[in-house]
């Protein structure tokens, strides 16, 4: 779902920038005051190399397209919010600036779907349920992560002149494809965070201390 | 950390059969579909280093795969100097 340049009309294009930088720019300075866990750092690197590789992979989706995992949700619910945010944009940012996917011009909408609204959502997600069973709200906030950067996608490119403003086409085939993708990607996030927290119980402890 | 090492060396290997069984079935992003549906071109003003994920001269599954190893290397580096800059 990443943007290619000349999809998105200038003021959406400005506006998602603005609102990327701005939350990139918080989580910095909040992680900044807070500081990171020393322990966690090499986390963070694999984390994100291993979710660019996933990214990477296209689910076939029986009726004709194919869809890849977003990663938001498994990134918020190991490492909160504000490092799931930087860990999403580093993966997008390399993906544009190395492979040309996603456009320069679209670069801020893309960081701003994925890294921000999925990783807010996906996190929302998996706090409202994580008290309740940890494995359902893993589930969760895969499928919620995947879903609202598409959705968010589907609004940015259906208010756009050059998709005719045709918001009530874009929204709902980016969601009903990445409904069923979700429901992929909240499997493989349930389980890996099932399997993580198992043989890594401390992985989920620094939730507690941010909070 | 060896564990998780081991969870994105198999992702990498997973990359090139999946640019495979995509390629089997013809499908493409719902993003690609609603373009083509509506007419809409793409207008890239910035290819990037290995375009697409290929790299020139190589097939596509071999520049696949060489894009998984590139791309997860520079974003682990990446993502581990940010969180070093951070962790003062």
């Amino acid at each position: 779902m990443h943007i290619p340049d000349g999809f998105l009309d200038l003021p959406i294009s400005a506006l998602t920038y603005g609102l990327a930088a701005v939350s990139l720019g918080s989580a910095v300075h909040l992680l900044k005051k807070r500081g990171i866990n020393e322990s966690r750092i090499p986390l963070f690197g694999v984390l994100a190399a291993a979710i660019f590789a996933a990214q990477m992979l296209n689910w076939p989706i029986p009726g004709g397209t194919s869809a890849h995992f977003v990663g938001a949700g498994i990134a918020a619910v190991l490492l909160g919010p504000l490092q799931a945010m930087l860990v999403l944009a580093s993966v997008i940012a390399v993906q544009t600036l190395v492979f040309g996917d996603g456009g320069l011009t679209a670069l801020g909408a893309n960081i701003f779907n994925m890294g921000v609204i999925g990783v807010l959502v996906a996190y929302l997600a998996y706090i409202f349920l994580e008290s309740r069973s940890r494995s359902v709200g893993a589930f969760l906030a895969g499928w919620f992560g995947a879903v609202s950067a598409a959705v968010a996608c589907g609004i940015e490119i259906g208010l756009s002149s050059i998709f005719a403003y045709n918001i009530f086409v874009t929204v709902p085939v980016m969601f009903a494809w990445h409904a069923l993708l979700g429901v992929v990607e909240g499997f493989a996030t349930a389980a890996a965070v099932t399997f993580l927290t198992k043989s890594i119980p401390e992985l989920l402890t620094h939730e507690v201390k941010a909070s | 950390m060896k564990r998780a090492l081991t969870v994105v060396g198999i992702l990498i290997i997973l990359t090139p059969i999946f640019a495979y069984a995509a390629e089997l079935v013809g499908y493409s992003e719902p993003l690609e579909n609603i373009a083509a549906n509506l007419g809409v071109g793409e207008n890239p003003i910035y290819k990037g280093i290995l375009p697409d994920y290929t790299v020139s001269g190589l097939d596509p599954y071999t520049g696949t795969l060489i894009s998984a190893i590139v791309g997860s290397v520079v974003v682990f580096l990446v993502a581990f100097g940010i969180s070093r800059l951070l962790g003062r």
